[in-house]
């Protein structure tokens, strides 16, 4: 199951981060579970800009695994369950790349900048409740394209 | 006036400084909030898209969380969107104004508009609480029979939400899972497979966890999803064929329904025969005809095996499974290479329980399918080994992770090599963890002594910078258990070595000094086997060699104490050369010591020079040092008697072969390692601690007949007379025991003394062996100590039996008028209890209370004690605190044992006896112990 989908780039900066297990708040008290999201998010970053490209994409993290892509300049990182398949997942970030580049045909950093609800809605027709929920290309950019018509 | 969205992010991006960005950010949050107050309902949604940018970027958004809700709520459609949108990302699960929505997402969800309910279960699938679980479930549900595809996928994910926060609402929606399996949409098909899995995962989690849920509430899903394995093995056949071919991703057919189909398919068919059997054949078929030249065929290959490996597969797939990870090793992809590496350490694991299960129940024929699938394993150690080669440090951990799993005996000698070949290359922080690691190998499958003495050594010199004190101390007993030809062969080495390094291997330095000094004579004579010879080397060069070693600047102090033992050693095995200038030197260099301002150092020196002048029969009495521990009862005495020589040779003698029994007890003691190697550290804020432990290994060597000794005081130095002589008969004892209180001045000094004696004749931390000792000196060597002889016998060494009893820690029972009887309980790791039984009430007899007195024969303490029981149905059960978690090690101070009192009433009594089942658990030497027994033979029909 996936814990959380991030897209970074290369400074950093998210570009799209979705939690669906929020991180545990510590128990010191030092921060809610907000603050800490953004201090994985900064620690994921640290740790998948680090790594040499011959590297395997697959790095331990706490209890769970990060599955990180990079394409051009940014970074996109699985977090799921230590016992999922690997493989799998780097196929996962492959068609939600392929989803975007068809829907802003071509897609650049700044699309994602710009139309950030529009990636989270291609998003959320992909992926719900942390498991896959449509993996047809087609349908998924067809269901997009209808709720984009009625605004 | 309100900027766009659009605006503030080139705003944002215009800004030069992370300063700029945040004065933009500051002024646009400011508007944003005076807008909220103002309920300025127009712009809401434009304000709440805004929020969710700078939420992105880090900034506090919080302030926003109830204008989501307010726009949840609205009609229209375009602002129940960002709505939502803002909902699943400004709010977590945590936050309170959640249960606000719950309302709202109720009317949605029952919404006309499918893209409205659309947007309701994908919040209720992203964000839903327990409560709103339990609240939201029926509506769920009644989009699982939606005509619409589109909302029955997004129902399923929603509800397996729903399902993992509340599994108790799981036996309500069984049923409705299974006709879903037959849905035509593919979507709803990947979905609810992926609820199947998680309601699975969920239950078995729940059974785990709670022992006594399976019988509560029984195993409904599972129960209910094998009898579907037919249905998703004829689904899986028809997306192999190409049913689904408009999903195909990555260049294979439909790898995530595969993928997942599969993951389900592996958590029914563990553990359950028949499940197993059904699914057999499609395994085997997506084994052998998936595409591998991509990722995605790989992925699904991937999770195939793991299935293969988890289900009750037979033995031919299981070795097609492992042939499938052979091939993935040599793929060039790392990614795939370090899934192979993974899976196959995760499939040895499971093939050695496997197999430890199998011989539990011993048949021989499951133990060579185990071994089918292991020597397919084998097969590919070259390729593994190789791995080792990789550029990526994560590749090559797994690596080696896997070769400490595929080391046996036959292959021992070619592993380790590798290994041995990989320590040379791999980064310094690895290597002590390595070395420990070669260390367990070794003891556990070397071949023969010498490889084992040529490995540890090879080791030693690659590594004894990082090697830890533990794997010091094994070489040395390793080479002090060989014979007397694979000493000096060791020995010549370890010197060939010393002069090869420089200086920096501080291991190799500790294990070589100390060889050099307890074999030192053995050099003398040149050495050759069948592939390497060793010239003799004279006196004069092993001196030298040992005077750089301490003469560098780098060289530590346990390196200069060891070194300082090996100069008195050397001492004693050079005497019989008669080359005076060596010995007048080798003394000289002990001696040198005399003045440092390390303590240790100096009392060593002192202690040294003492003995080795004892030996050659010189008295000393002029320096202070001695004289504290020697001179108390010398009066003026000029020459020391035969005795005192005979025993000062004695203790510099070889040392005896280390009993491996006691050897292994003592490992687990953090004292071990420190012993060893400081080989003399006297440590006299505890003697009474150790004294007691080498105490109790003599009472395991006798058999339990330890020698008597009276009083704790005594019991260290009648461990020391033990150490390097036994006492055969109690009369001698006795005598000798007088001898000590006669010289009451001599007491406080001696146990530091006796230890280093001790450690010098026969590393007494091993509790070595007396019965191993050649000869025993005539008369005794604690006469060295206390010459003049007393015959004024004090009365605790006439004390009788309980005294005894005492010292070693059993319980000593107390002079009750009527005796109790004692039954003997479970022991474990050194800890064992007695449960002393009594009636507190004279009238009911079915009452007892049981005393249970723990006692611990470890030489560390145990802590976080705790003992729980449990008791047949016929009998109740109270039970008191123990007296206290920790239990030190027993020995000298009974008046700390630790009790526990339980309070047991037989309902049954004269029919059915008492009987407890108890769980121990205590940690011990900062590792966790637990252990479970049963405890019977309480007298029979009285309790």
């Amino acid at each position: 199951m996936i814990r959380f989908f991030l897209l970074q780039n290369r400074q950093g900066k998210t570009r799209l981060s979705k939690w669906y297990i929020p991180p545990p708040t510590p128990h010191n008290g030092s921060g809610t579970s907000e603050t800490e999201k953004l201090r994985i998010e900064s620690e994921v970053h640290r740790l998948v800009t680090a790594r040499d490209k011959k590297y395997t994409n697959f790095i331990e993290y706490n209890n769970y695994k990060l599955i990180y892509r990079r394409y051009a300049g940014l970074f996109f990182t699985i977090a799921v369950d230590l016992a999922d398949n690997e493989l799998s997942y780097l196929e996962t970030i492959h068609l939600f790349v392929e989803l975007l580049d068809s829907y802003f045909s071509n897609v650049c950093e700044l699309d994602i900048v710009f139309n950030f609800n529009k990636v989270y809605s291609i998003l959320d027709e992909y992926m719900l409740a942390g498991e896959i929920e449509e993996t047809s290309k087609r349908e998924i950019l067809e269901r997009v394209k209808l709720l984009e018509k009625m605004e | 006036m309100s900027l766009k969205l659009r605006d503030l992010i080139r705003k944002v991006r215009a800004c030069k400084t992370a300063a700029e960005e945040r004065a933009v950010i500051a002024k646009e949050s400011a508007m944003i909030r005076t807008a909220i107050r103002e309920e300025q309902s127009h712009f809401r949604h434009r304000n709440v898209a805004k929020l969710l940018f700078m939420h992105m970027l880090g900034y506090p958004t919080h302030f926003g969380q109830l204008e989501c809700m307010k726009l949840i709520a609205s009609p229209h459609f375009p602002e129940k969107r960002i709505g939502y949108l803002g909902m699943m990302l400004l709010l977590s699960e945590e936050a309170d104004v959640l249960m606000l929505s719950t309302n709202a997402l109720k009317n949605d969800l029952t919404s006309s508009n499918r893209f409205v309910s659309g947007l309701a279960l994908c919040a209720i699938g992203n964000l839903a609480t327990a409560d709103m679980s339990r609240d939201l479930a029926p509506e769920v549900d009644k989009h699982l029979k939606s005509s619409q595809p589109y909302l029955r996928k997004k129902a399923c994910l929603a509800m397996a939400r729903c399902l993992t926060k509340c599994p108790e609402m799981v036996e309500d929606f069984v049923d409705r899972v299974v006709t879903l399996l037959k849905d035509r949409s593919h979507g709803v098909l990947i979905s609810v497979i992926q609820l199947m899995t998680q309601v699975l995962i969920v239950e078995q989690k729940s059974v785990l966890e709670n022992p006594d849920y399976e019988d509560d509430y029984g195993t409904p899903c599972q129960d209910a999803f094998v009898k579907l394995v037919p249905s998703l093995v004829k689904l899986m056949r028809n997306v192999t064929g190409g049913g689904y071919a408009a999903n195909d991703a990555g260049g294979a057919t439909d790898i995530f329904l595969q993928v997942h189909i599969l993951a389900l398919l592996r958590l029914l068919g563990a553990g359950n025969e028949q499940a197993s059997e059904e699914m057999n054949d499609v395994l085997a078929q997506v084994a052998t005809n998936t595409e591998t030249s991509k990722n995605a065929g790989n992925a699904i290959l991937y999770e195939c095996v793991q299935t293969i490996m988890a289900v009750e597969a037979d033995d031919g797939l299981r070795v097609l499974a492992v042939n499938i990870l052979g091939r993935f090793l040599l793929n060039r992809d790392n990614n795939i290479r370090y899934v192979a590496l993974n899976t196959l350490s995760k499939c040895v694991v499971d093939e050695k329980n496997r197999r430890a299960e199998d011989d539990l129940v011993a048949t021989g024929d499951d133990d060579e399918s185990a071994n089918n699938a292991a020597s397919a394993l084998q097969k590919h150690r070259t390729t593994i080994v190789d791995c080792l080669k990789d550029p990526d440090v994560t590749i090559r951990q797994r690596a080696l992770e896997l070769i400490y799993h595929l080391v046996n005996s036959e292959n021992v000698e070619s592993l380790t090599a590798e290994l041995l070949n990989y320590l040379v290359l791999c980064p310094r922080d690895h290597r002590g963890d390595i070395c420990t690691r070669v260390l367990r190998v070794v003891e556990k499958y070397s071949p023969n002594d010498r490889w084992r003495v040529d490995t540890l050594i090879t080791m030693l010199t690659i590594a004894g910078r990082e090697t830890s004190r533990q794997v010091q101390s094994a070489s040395i007993i390793y080479i002090s258990r060989a014979s007397e030809d694979l000493r000096a062969y060791a020995t010549h080495k370890l010197i060939k070595a010393i002069r090869d390094d420089d200086g920096s291997q501080r291991g190799l330095l500790v294990v070589g000094v100390w060889c050099i000094g307890e074999y030192g004579d053995l050099l003398l004579s040149p050495y050759s086997n069948n592939e390497e010879s060793f010239s003799a080397i004279d006196t004069n060069s092993i001196l030298e060699t040992l005077e750089e070693v301490i003469g560098r600047h780098t060289c530590t102090e346990d390196i200069k104490r060891v070194a300082l033992t090996a100069f008195t050693k050397l001492s004693e095995r050079f005497a019989n050369s008669g080359d005076t200038a060596t010995l007048g030197k080798l003394q000289e260099l002990v001696k040198k010591n005399s003045k440092s301002q390390t303590l240790e150092l100096q009392l060593r020196s002192c202690e040294y020079d003492a003995l080795i002048n004892a030996m050659k029969g010189i008295k000393v009495a002029s320096a202070p040092a001695s004289d504290d521990i020697f001179g108390a009862t010398a009066g003026g005495d000029e020459t020391l008697s035969e005795a005192v020589i005979a025993a000062a040779k004695e203790a510099l003698a070889r040392m005896p072969v280390v009993d491996l029994r006691v050897m292994n007890r003592q490992k687990s003691s953090a004292y071990a390692d420190d012993d060893m190697i400081g080989g003399l550290d006297t440590k006299p804020a505890a003697p009474a601690q150790k004294k007691n432990d080498d105490l109790l290994d003599l009472e395991d060597i006798f058999g339990g007949g330890a020698p008597a000794a009276p009083q704790p005081a005594a019991s260290s130095n009648d461990a020391l007379t033990n150490g390097s002589a036994p006492a055969p008969a109690p009369a001698s004892d006795m005598d000798l025991l007088s001898d000590i209180f006669s010289a009451p001045a001599a007491t406080p000094a001696a146990p530091a003394t006796g230890m280093s004696m001790n450690g010098g004749a026969s590393y007494d931390p091993f509790g070595s062996m007396p019965s191993s000792q050649p000869q025993q000196p005539p008369s005794n060597p604690l006469d060295a100590f206390a010459p003049t002889p007393t015959p004024a016998p004090l009365p605790t060494t006439t004390a009788p039996a309980p005294a005894v009893d005492d010292i070693f820690g059993a319980p000593a029972p107390a002079p009750a008028p009527k005796q109790n009887p004692v039954v003997q309980g479970p022991s474990h790791e050194g800890l064992s209890i007695e449960f002393e039984c009594t009636k507190p009430e004279a009238l009911s007899r079915a009452k007892s209370t049981l005393i249970a007195k723990f006692k611990n024969s470890n030489s560390a303490a145990i802590h976080g004690l705790s003992l729980q029981v449990a008791v047949p149905k016929y009998v109740t059960l109270e039970m008191k605190p123990p007296s206290s978690t920790t239990v030190a090690p027993s020995g000298g101070n009974s008046s700390a044992q630790v009790t526990q009192s339980i309070t047991v009433t037989n309902t049954k009594l004269g029919q059915k006896n008492l009987m407890l089942k108890v769980k121990l658990g205590f940690t011990l030497n900062g590792a966790k112990v637990e252990h479970m027994a049963t405890v019977s033979g309480f007298p029979a029909g009285e309790y």
